[in-house]
């Protein structure tokens, strides 16, 4: 009894999945990829899956892909979501510099403020859309903006959970 | 580059700044790509036809089944209050026919009249048909994702619509599928008038599902709520008649419509040529 309750939960020869260097950013893409789902969707209120999986991941890890990853991924999100190409592309690399200001500057952290940083670069992300859209032709009202918002900050919190948990398989712990 | 200085090693130090570099270039090329769509959006037309042609058969394929289940849930539902149902349309059938009889009359002095005017009729056949598969989910722009391409026939510029209404045109081809800017993005300014009266009127997109329609003459509010908006013909994109929206709120100077054809419920969409030839899309692309 004394030597089940020492032993570890861990199985032997149970390590790192083969492609834990890659998941991370397959996942982004996957993610990106969920509006070609045949959803139709009249007031576009959907998150945008592929930006809130990029930040979920960089809040969990410092380094869940080199750095410069973050164009490539950012192309692809365009691609797919039909954005004006060029918007993710900056938008995520800024995103991981700033990051990696903010990862210098804070002395600790905890759900709170990961949440509150990310809803800072969600907006972000909402402003530039609506920005790019302004000088596209398209002058939506910013009001109009806030529903989606609101709804991807907070759906943040499930993505988050989503992400840490294909983490724990990734590295197989 | 989690640290500001990664300890005494070179080669460390070295890599932290390259990749420092890296991410700056990548901020510039971002930069740089985005200012080239919006300035010369025909630049990527072939990128994006061939991202949209990567994605059609995933959508194309989850199309089948969830229409297959919706149709399910609907098929068991028309069975419950069948009677009822029954009768309810005999009796709107009654109805329908005599409208019918009707419009025949309407059509052949029509046609009597036309050959006196020696109006030239233009024939319009039908490009390619396609279904509405797939929309982007967010942004403030509405596209949607047609399932007829290049290989069908469909180009940038072309009118889409369905047998409801004016669904919009397509914005970027594909060889498999295409993407469509909706009636009701923002940047989708629609010459129309009222079915009721013929004033004209602006009917441009909210971005949430809705039109705004306005008159052309400031002066009197002219709508009233249920008028159809349809298309005018101006302008020699959309060809005129198509119903647009119908008017469900009135506001100061205006009015707010929903468009007939609501492209999450619109089964099959036609692609046509641009009314007049000449007429080709210019004006806002993403």
């Amino acid at each position: 009894m004394v030597r089940a309750a020492l032993a570890s939960k861990r199985r032997i020869g149970k390590g790192p999945s083969r492609f834990a260097a890659i998941i991370p950013a397959a996942t982004v893409v996957l993610a990106s990829l969920l509006t070609a789902l045949p959803i139709v969707s009249t007031s576009g209120w959907y998150p945008d899956f592929g930006f809130l999986a990029f930040i979920g991941w960089r809040l969990l890890r410092s380094d869940p892909w080199p750095a410069w990853w973050a164009a490539p991924l950012g192309l692809i999100n365009d691609l797919f979501t039909g954005g004006p190409i060029g918007l993710s592309v900056a938008l995520w690399s800024a995103a991981m510099l700033a990051l990696d200001l903010i990862d210098r500057r804070t002395q600790w952290r905890d759900y709170w403020i990961e949440w509150a940083v990310a809803a800072v670069f969600l907006t972000l992300d909402e402003w530039l859309q609506w920005r790019v859209a302004k000088y596209a032709g398209a002058d939506v009202p910013w009001l109009a903006m806030g529903p989606p918002l609101v709804i991807s900050i907070c759906v943040f919190p499930l993505v988050a959970w989503i992400v840490s948990r294909i983490d724990v398989k990734r590295l197989g712990r | 580059m989690a640290t500001a200085r990664p300890g005494w090693s070179r080669r460390a130090q070295y890599g932290l700044f390259f990749s420092f570099l890296a991410v700056l270039a990548g901020i510039l090329v971002g930069l740089i790509l985005l200012t080239l769509s919006l300035v010369a959006p025909a630049r990527f037309a072939a990128v994006r036809g061939a991202a949209l042609d990567a994605t059609a058969p995933i959508t194309s394929a989850l199309y089948e089944v969830t229409s297959t289940a919706k149709g399910m849930v609907t098929g068991a539902g028309d069975y419950w209050d069948a009677a009822h149902q029954n009768a309810k349309l005999k009796r709107e059938r009654q109805v329908m026919q005599q409208r019918m009889i009707e419009a025949r009359a309407i059509l052949l002095e029509n046609r009597e009249l036309r050959a006196a005017l020696q109006l030239r009729e233009r024939a319009r056949d039908a490009v390619a048909t396609g279904r509405i598969v797939g929309s982007s989910f967010t942004s403030p722009r509405r596209f949607a994702i047609l399932s007829a391409g290049r290989s069908d026939g469909v180009r940038v510029g072309m009118p889409v619509r369905s047998a409801e209404g004016l669904v919009g045109r397509v914005i970027d081809a594909g060889q498999l599928a295409s993407r469509v800017l909706l009636v009701s993005d923002r940047s989708n300014i629609v010459p129309a008038r009222l079915l009721r009266g013929g004033i004209p009127v602006i009917s441009q997109g909210r971005g949430d599902g809705t039109v705004d329609v306005r008159p052309l003459e400031v002066g009197r509010n002219p709508f009233k709520r249920g008028d159809i908006i349809i298309t005018s013909g101006t302008g020699g994109l959309y060809p005129p008649l198509i119903p647009i929206a119908r008017v469900i709120r009135l506001d100061d100077d205006g009015a707010i419509a929903l468009p007939l054809a609501d492209p999450a419920r619109t089964s099959f969409a036609i692609v046509e040529p641009p009314y007049e030839p000449a007429a080709e899309a210019e004006g806002p692309t993403p």
